[in-house]
C-alpha cells in the first residue's frame, strides 16, 4: 500500500506562523507525524511521499492550492492519502479536508484525515471525506494516527466501512437501512424496560438540535407596508416550470401576480405529496390568499401586495436546504422593499 | 377478555365452483364473491385476481391489505362480540385492495402507479405481501360516485371479502389456536404487583388527509372526531380498528397482527404488566395536538396508572409531533416512554443537524428506528401487471425494470414495529 501524507508547514518542519505563506512542496518518504504513520503501517505499506503547504497559502486560495498539491502527489501513485491530523487548527483542518476531497474527486483514490469535533473543517468536509475524531491538540497524536491508519488501510483495500462509532470517524450524514436481528416491536419493549430499570440504553435515532428563530419586530404602520406571499404548500403554475421536487425540495419558484386579482385554478397545480391537495386545486386562494390581499390593498389596509409570490414544497425537507432557501427568499424580498410576509403552510 | 384465533394455514388458493377450504387449499367461487361485493351501489364491477409467492406479477395502486378473518361460532349460534370468543383466520392469505379509479381522481399519491406489491424479486423479499397468497380486488367506480365515496366502498369491499372467505373455517378444525387473554384494568395487576404497568399508545389515524366519510376505521365508523380512549388489546387484534386510507405505512393486515400488542402480550406476567391500549388520532393543528396529548397522558397516568408507555405514529410530520408531544406529556407526568418510528433524513447533507426527527425534546430520548422510507430498490421486469397502470407508461413501463423507493412498496415498512429495518447513520 502506497501512502502519500499531507502536512502543513508547522508539522512539516518548515516553520511556524512566519512560514504559513509558503507554497506546496513535496519530499520523498515520511516527515514528522508521517514517521508515526510508517510505524503504524509496519510492513503493510509505505509512506512514499509527504506533501507540505503553508496554512495561509492554502486557506487563501483553496482551489489553486489543492490543484498544486494534486500535481505534486500525482507522480507517486498513492493507494490512499492521509492528511493531518489537524486537531483544532482551523486553517489546517480546511486544507486537510480539501486535499482529501480533491484526491477522491480527481484520482478516485480514498483519503482520510483527522480533526477535533470543533474544527471548522469538519462541517465543510464531513459529508465527502472520512474524518477521524481526534483530541484538540498534538497530545492526541498517537491515538489519531492509529485510527487514521486503520481506516486508511480498510479504504485502500475497499473493505466495507463500519459504523462511525466502530471506526471512530464523524458520521457523514448518510442514512442506511439495515436489517436488525430483532423486529422493532421487540427492540422498543427492550429499550423501554432498560429505561424503566435505570439501565443504560442507546436511542437508535439521535436527537437533532434546532435553532431558535427570533421573530422580527412588528410592522409599525401596515398602511405603508409592502406585503409578500410565501408558501410551502407547493402551488406552482401548470407544468411546474421550476421543476420543484414533490418532496425534499431544494428549489423554490417566484411567480408573477402583477395585475392579476384572482388565481385561476386552471393555470395552477399543486406539487406536494404530503397532503390532500384537492381543496387547493379547486381554489388556489385557500393556500395563496391573493383575493383577500387584493381587497386589503384596495381598502388601504396595506400599501401594496408584492408582485410575485414564492412557492416551494414543504415535506420531508432537509433543514440546511430549507434554511438556505429561506435566506435567499428573505434576501430578495428585502431588496425589493418588502416589509412583511404572509407565510402559509399545509 | 378472552379471544381465540383459529388459525388455518393457507398453502394455496384457487378459483373453483364453490368456496371452501381443504388440505390447506382455499377454493374460491369468484362469481359468488363478486356478487356479494357488487351489491354496493358505489361499485359497478369487481374484478378479482389471484397471485402467489414467486409469481412474476406486480400489483399496482395498492390501497390496503387485509387478512381474511371472520367471527365464528362453533355451535352455530351468534358469534361473541369483537375481542372475545372465536375468530377464524386464514393465515398465509391476504386481500389486496387495488384502487381502480382513473388516476385523474387520485389526489393523495403522485406516483402514477401508487404503491405496489411484487410477488418475486427484492420487493417481495423486503415486503410481507410477496409471501402471502393474495386475492386482489379491483372494484370499478359506479356512475357519479365521488372519490371519497369510492374509497369508502373500496375499504368495505375488502372487509366483506375478508369475512366471506374466512367463514370457511367455521366448521373446520384449525391448524393452530392462538389465545389472547387479559383481565380488565382493575384486576390486571393481580399476581404481578411488582411488575411495571406498561400501556401502548396507538395513533390510529392522521388528519393530514381528509377523513373519508363512511370509511370504517373504529368499530365501523370514521374516527376523526374521537377523543383518546382506552381499548382492550383484543379488540384491536380482532378487527375493531382498520387502517384509514391512504393507509400510510400501516395496513389493516398489520393492525390485525399488531406486532407491539403481540410483543406486550408475550412479555405480560414476565417482564411487565400489559395495561391495555389507548387509541388516539393525530390532528393537524397545534391546539388540537395539545388537547389530545394532554387527554392521553391524563388517561395513562390518572386512569390506567401506567408506569411506562410505548408510542407509535401513523403517517408523516404532524403525527410525529403529536406522538412526541404525547410522549413528553407522559414523561412530565412520571411515565417512562419509548417510541418506534419510521424516520426521515434523505441521503444528503443533514449531518450537521442530524435531522432525522422533526422534534427535539430532551425527555423523548428512547427511540427505535423502523428505517427510512427513501431507500431505493431496483425491481426486475414482471410478466403480469395487476391493477390499473398510471400515466407515464412510455418513459419507464411499469412492467419493466423500475427503481422504486421502498416508500412505494406496500408492506416493506411498518410503523407498528413489525419489520426489522433499522436506519443507521454513517
Amino acid at each position: 500500500m502506497r501512502v502519500v501524507h499531507y502536512l502543513n508547514q508547522f508539522f512539516g518542519g518548515i516553520g511556524g506562523e512566519d512560514k504559513a505563506h509558503v507554497g506546496a512542496t513535496v519530499v520523498e518518504g515520511p516527515v514528522g507525524p508521517g514517521r508515526g504513520i510508517q510505524k503504524e503501517l509496519g510492513d503493510l505499506g509505505e509512506v512514499v511521499a509527504t506533501v507540505m503547504c503553508g496554512d495561509n497559502y492554502f486557506a487563501e486560495n483553496i482551489e489553486k492550492a489543492s490543484a498544486e498539491v494534486m500535481e505534486l502527489l500525482s507522480p507517486f501513485n498513492p493507494d490512499v492519502v492521509i492528511a493531518g491530523p489537524a486537531f483544532l487548527a482551523g486553517r489546517y483542518g480546511i486544507a486537510c479536508g480539501a486535499v482529501c476531497q480533491a484526491v477522491q474527486d480527481r484520482f478516485s483514490v480514498p483519503a482520510v484525515t483527522g480533526m477535533h469535533g470543533e474544527n471548522p473543517g469538519l462541517d465543510l468536509y464531513r459529508r465527502d471525506v472520512y474524518i477521524v475524531e481526534t483530541a484538540d491538540s498534538v497530545r492526541g497524536m498517537p491515538q489519531a494516527l492509529s485510527k487514521m491508519v486503520t481506516l486508511a488501510g480498510r479504504l485502500a483495500e475497499k473493505q466495507k466501512i463500519g459504523r462511525p462509532s466502530e471506526e471512530a470517524y464523524f458520521p457523514r450524514g448518510l442514512l442506511v437501512n439495515e436489517i436488525s436481528d430483532q423486529i422493532g416491536a421487540k427492540r422498543v419493549v427492550d429499550m423501554l424496560l432498560r429505561k424503566l430499570q435505570g439501565q443504560s440504553f442507546e436511542s437508535e435515532v439521535s436527537r437533532p438540535s434546532y435553532d431558535r428563530v427570533t421573530p422580527a419586530p412588528a410592522i409599525a404602520d401596515m398602511q405603508k407596508a409592502s406585503i409578500a406571499m410565501v408558501t410551502d404548500g407547493g402551488l406552482v403554475p401548470k407544468g411546474n416550470p421550476d421543476k420543484i421536487e414533490i418532496r425534499t425540495a431544494t428549489r423554490f419558484g417566484r411567480y408573477s401576480i402583477k395585475g392579476i386579482d384572482t388565481l385561476n385554478p386552471e393555470a395552477y397545480e399543486v406539487n406536494h405529496e404530503g397532503y390532500d391537495s384537492v381543496f387547493v386545486r379547486e381554489d388556489p386562494h385557500r393556500l395563496v390568499p391573493l383575493d383577500v390581499m387584493r381587497d386589503f390593498e384596495r381598502e388601504g389596509l396595506i400599501h401594496k401586495l408584492h408582485e410575485t409570490f414564492y412557492s416551494t414544497t414543504g415535506v420531508a425537507n432537509i433543514v440546511d436546504t430549507v434554511r438556505q432557501m429561506g435566506e435567499k427568499i428573505a434576501h430578495e424580498l428585502k431588496a425589493e422593499g418588502v416589509s412583511g410576509v404572509i407565510l402559509t403552510s399545509t | 377478555m378472552r379471544l381465540e384465533l383459529d388459525i388455518f394455514d393457507i398453502k394455496d388458493i384457487q378459483f373453483a365452483e364453490k368456496t371452501f377450504l381443504k388440505d390447506g387449499v382455499l377454493y374460491i367461487n369468484r362469481d359468488e364473491m363478486r356478487e356479494i361485493l357488487e351489491t354496493d351501489a358505489r361499485i359497478s364491477r369487481v374484478d378479482i385476481e389471484l397471485v402467489h409467492p414467486g409469481d412474476k406479477s406486480r400489483i399496482l395502486q395498492v390501497a390496503d391489505v387485509i387478512e381474511p378473518r371472520a367471527k365464528i361460532s362453533k355451535d352455530g349460534g351468534i358469534p361473541d362480540p369483537v375481542g372475545q370468543g372465536q375468530t377464524s383466520v386464514l393465515r398465509g392469505a391476504a386481500i389486496v385492495l387495488s384502487d381502480y379509479r382513473d388516476m385523474g381522481d387520485v389526489t393523495t399519491s403522485k406516483d402514477p402507479n401508487g404503491e405496489i406489491i411484487d410477488m418475486s424479486g427484492p420487493a417481495a423479499e423486503i415486503g410481507i405481501y410477496g409471501r402471502t397468497h393474495n386475492i386482489v380486488l379491483m372494484p370499478q367506480s359506479g356512475d357519479r360516485v365521488t372519490a371519497l365515496d369510492y374509497q369508502a366502498a373500496l375499504k368495505v369491499a375488502g372487509l366483506k371479502a375478508a369475512e366471506y372467505l374466512a367463514k370457511v373455517g367455521e366448521a373446520l378444525e384449525p391448524d393452530e389456536v392462538e389465545l389472547y387473554e387479559l383481565p380488565n384494568l382493575t384486576e390486571i395487576t393481580s399476581g404481578m404487583k411488582n411488575l411495571p404497568k406498561v400501556t401502548y399508545i396507538f395513533q390510529i389515524m392522521s388528519l393530514q388527509f381528509e377523513p373519508i366519510p363512511g370509511e370504517p376505521v373504529l368499530y365501523g365508523s370514521q374516527a376523526d372526531r374521537i377523543v383518546p380512549t382506552i381499548l382492550h388489546p383484543n379488540e384491536i387484534l380482532d378487527g375493531a380498528v382498520t387502517s384509514p386510507l391512504p393507509a400510510l405505512n400501516v395496513q389493516t393486515y398489520q393492525i390485525q397482527n399488531h406486532p407491539i400488542i403481540r410483543e406486550l402480550y408475550q412479555r405480560h406476567g414476565k417482564d411487565l404488566c400489559f395495561a391495555h391500549v389507548i387509541v388516539m388520532t393525530a390532528p393537524n393543528n397545534v391546539s388540537e395536538f395539545e388537547r389530545v396529548a394532554g387527554i392521553t397522558a391524563g388517561i395513562a397516568k390518572g386512569v390506567i396508572g401506567a408506569d411506562a408507555a410505548i408510542l407509535t405514529k401513523t403517517g408523516g410530520g404532524a403525527p410525529e409531533l403529536v406522538m412526541a408531544r404525547t410522549a413528553q406529556r407522559c414523561e412530565q407526568a412520571g411515565i417512562k416512554t419509548a417510541i418506534a418510528m419510521l424516520h426521515m433524513g434523505a441521503d444528503i447533507s443533514d449531518a450537521k443537524f442530524g435531522a432525522s426527527t422533526i422534534f427535539s425534546m430532551p425527555e423523548v430520548d428512547a427511540i427505535v428506528s423502523m428505517g427510512f422510507p427513501f431507500m431505493e430498490l431496483t425491481l426486475p421486469p414482471v410478466d403480469k401487471i395487476i391493477g390499473r397502470p398510471g400515466l407515464l407508461q412510455e418513459e419507464s413501463p411499469i412492467n419493466g425494470e423500475v427503481v422504486k423507493a421502498i416508500r412505494w412498496i406496500k408492506g416493506s415498512q411498518c410503523q407498528l414495529g413489525g419489520s426489522a429495518l433499522k436506519a443507521v447513520r454513517y
